[in-house]
């Protein structure tokens, strides 16, 4: 790989597949996945933690693609919405989605499904209160949550 | 102490642009030779269902399937003008206008089925033109082949105008809106006294849309307008000082998050209008009008304080609930 | 924004040689959830960034006979999960699970929480509560120790030399009987900022007497501390209501400084007055 000599080698593997691309080491995740890798499914909302839109899955957890340094993420596996189905195999949890009407702008979608499916994943049973506690780091405007709520309850059976 | 009260908001709500400002929409509809339809107009579908809500409507009256009609909105270059996405008039104002569209190019398929068929009275369903005596039918593919083939119209414009006359200037009366929407909301809430801190347990919404012509999403604006409502009560601020606003980012700006929602049930009154589709009105600003109402109502009938500023965040209540305990106790002295 | 240099140590020596050398101008990353906004709101204008997070002798957590050993780089969501802290200190769970959402506890850290040194930090008053011990080292000065309640001179601002690193917590087990609660009240319910948090860790005798009491409050202002002239009061005693008031009076009487006083003093004698209530009552 020819490295411009600001930038530092980063190599991690991205829905399953080994990803090599040279970053500045100010760099988010973030910025990397969509400006980098064209991965623009992960959302970028507020940069600072507190919305959860850039919420992608690394190594089995949950966590703001902002807040992560992209040089920390040097040998990780990295899993975005785009890795979670596609339109011809929807993932259970984005067809329930869909089904229960918990999508309206779409903004905060990928974010909430990427949390609900680590959280599936640790919990495939869960209460109501769980749940609400599984995606309390997403915010949305638009739905109030309940429908999203009910979709992951429904995906989950 | 925690305790629990509950209130009711109620609203009603002009929609649309009223008092004789532009209310327009139009539409466009083009039938294809293979018995698809486009539906061209300029609402901007952000997520409320519009695109949805539209192709509704086409297969409702062509009784097409939604895998054969294209909604394309909104591309300035190709749909017409139909207002802005705004004023809680999209169904009513934006669905008429699609609906006139769809209607017009009924009247057209319709008189070329009649001769094809030799038969009136015909229903038009699950993807078909049938004569309701007979039984004799075309497909709405061949039908569409045929109306290409004698060379018809097969492109319509739809426009509906909810523009009104106004008020009188002086008396304030006479034609402000065209239709107005109707909802009641009971909020019921537990209030911390020793924090300040409001929860909202459970909120029953009862909104006349007129008709609902998908009631899943009716509910889905109505969830999220309570939950607007309710930050708006209770945590949203903005602050401005000499006409500068202060820093907001997601981080200060308290929006709800899924650990704050209530529980939510969404009754749809229908009293059809006769002016919409179907009867249908609107719900997308209703939706969040009467909760801080309720809300504020229920915190009154839990510790009898009436909050007369926004929000109603545990600074303030609090503040209000020590006011009213020295007065308390100064009047007990 | 301006760039650094990224340093991922390979060792612990290797951190402390890389700190050393570059002290004045070098920021540690762990979790990065306090860092990375401060960052981009281009508060630290850091020329070397270190990179501590994957550091084996940073993380994990241990037991002697007595004490429990957390590494600095143990997320939130470890805390939460580990049999270890939920037996003995299950005040650092009820204090994590706080901690603004799932994937904010899933990055951010102990050791972070201690050493950003935010007055509203919601895990370290905990380990305060629990007389927690914080391990430093450096190269030149080798190692250190200091109380939890000496990680942080002034807001933002934590005692640690510019070449020196948190490289352990140490704490007490709990003894069996043990009872801890804490409370944190913020805006809404997840993903805020406390306005106040409360620490309380209690243990009576088979009498009822109490014979270990530590109370912590936090975000009230600059720096949490254990407030021992309240524990004084309930020390040695079978509460009762009126000394659970004795005891909030004192507590507010001896806590200077408090930002937005004429809220969160009244709500803070309430918390304290339910908290220790609850407490007690369990039986």
């Amino acid at each position: 790989m020819q490295i411009d000599e600001n930038k530092t080698p980063l190599r991690m593997r991205v829905n399953g597949r080994p990803v090599a691309v040279a970053v500045e080491p100010i760099w988010t995740l973030l910025r990397v996945l969509r400006e980098e890798l064209g991965l623009t499914g992960t959302k970028k909302g507020c940069e600072q933690g507190d919305c959860g839109a850039c919420t992608v899955i690394m190594n089995g957890k949950a966590v703001n693609a902002c807040l992560v340094l992209a040089l920390q993420a040097e040998s990780k596996e990295i899993e975005t919405i785009e890795g979670l189905g596609t339109p011809d195999k929807l993932h259970p949890l984005q067809e329930s989605f869909v089904k229960n009407g918990a999508v309206q702008c779409g903004f905060c979608t990928p974010g909430t499904l990427m949390s609900a499916a680590a959280f599936l994943r640790e919990t495939p049973n869960p209460k109501i209160d769980e749940i609400k506690r599984a995606i309390s780091g997403n915010l949305c405007r638009c739905t109030g949550y309940v429908k999203i709520i009910d979709a992951i309850g429904k995906a989950s059976k | 102490m925690k305790k629990r009260g509950i209130g009711i908001g109620s609203m009603y709500y002009g929609l649309g642009y009223g008092y004789s400002r532009p209310d327009i929409a139009s539409a466009t509809i083009e039938l294809c030779e293979d018995g698809s339809v486009i539906v061209r107009t300029g609402t901007v579908d952000f997520g409320q269902g519009s695109d949805t809500l539209f192709c509704q409507i086409v297969a409702e009256e062509l009784g097409v399937t939604p895998d054969n009609i294209q909604i394309v909105t909104p591309d300035t270059a190709t749909t017409p003008d139909a207002g802005p996405t705004s004023a809680s008039r999209v169904a009513y104002v934006g669905g008429n206008a699609v609906l006139n569209a769809t209607l017009a190019l009924k009247r057209t398929l319709n008189d070329v089925a009649e001769s094809i068929l030799g038969e009136k009275k015909l229903i038009f369903l699950n993807r078909e033109v049938r004569a309701e005596t007979s039984g004799k039918c075309i497909s709405f593919t061949d039908l569409a082949k045929a109306c290409h083939l004698r060379g018809v119209q097969i492109v319509e414009t739809g426009w509906f105008n909810n523009t009104t006359d106004d008020v009188d200037p002086h008396t304030a009366q006479g034609d402000a809106y065209a239709t107005y929407c109707w909802a009641t909301q009971l909020a019921e809430v537990e209030v911390d006294t020793e924090t300040g801190k409001v929860e909202v347990l459970r909120v029953v919404a009862a909104h006349d849309v007129g008709r609902a012509l998908n009631p899943s999403m009716v509910e889905a604006q109505i969830e999220g307008g309570v939950v607007m409502g309710m930050g708006y009560a209770l945590t949203e601020e903005i602050k401005q000082e000499k006409g500068y606003r202060g820093e907001i980012s997601l981080g200060e700006y308290m929006i709800p998050t899924s650990l704050d929602v209530p529980s939510i049930e969404s009754c749809i009154v229908e009293v059809p209008v006769p002016t919409g589709p179907y009867g249908a009105k609107g719900v997308g600003e209703p939706a969040l009008i009467p909760t801080a109402p309720a809300i504020l109502n229920a915190i009154c009938d839990a510790i009898g304080i009436r909050i007369t500023e926004l929000p109603g965040n545990q600074k303030n209540l609090h503040r209000l609930i020590q006011e009213k305990e020295k007065k308390t106790m100064g009047s007990e002295n | 924004m301006q760039n650094f240099s990224f340093h991922s140590p390979a060792s612990l020596e290797d951190a402390l040689t890389y700190l050393s050398d570059h002290a004045e101008t070098c920021k540690i990353i762990a979790g990065g959830t306090d860092l990375i906004p401060n960052l981009r709101a281009e508060k630290l204008h850091p020329r070397h960034m270190l990179n501590v997070l994957e550091l084996e002798e940073l993380g994990g957590i241990s037991e002697t006979e007595n004490m429990i050993r957390i590494g600095p780089t143990t997320t939130f969501t470890e805390l939460i999960e580990t049999t270890l802290i939920n037996r003995f200190l299950p005040l650092l769970v009820k204090a994590s699970s706080q901690v603004g959402g799932p994937q904010i506890r899933n990055r951010g850290t102990i050791g972070g929480n201690i050493c950003t040194g935010s007055p509203a930090a919601d895990v370290l008053p905990a380990v305060i509560a629990l007389d927690g011990e914080l391990e430093l080292q450096s190269e030149k000065n080798g190692t250190r120790r200091i109380a939890a309640s000496e990680a942080v001179q002034a807001p933002y601002n934590p005692n640690l030399e510019p070449d020196e690193l948190l490289t352990g917590i140490f704490a007490h087990k709990l003894k069996p009987g043990t009872r801890c609660a804490y409370e944190k009240v913020a805006p809404r319910n997840a993903m805020a900022r406390a306005f106040m948090n409360l620490s309380i860790v209690l243990y009576r005798d088979e009498e009822g007497v109490i014979s270990d009491v530590r109370i912590v409050p936090g975000a009230m202002m600059a720096l949490a501390r254990r407030i021992t002239v309240a524990e004084e009061v309930l020390a040695g005693k079978k509460p009762d209501k009126s000394l659970i008031t004795k005891a909030a009076e004192t507590l507010l009487g001896d806590l200077k400084g408090v930002w937005i006083p004429d809220y969160k003093i009244p709500v803070f004698r309430n918390i304290f007055k339910r908290l220790l209530g609850e407490l007690l009552s369990e039986s």
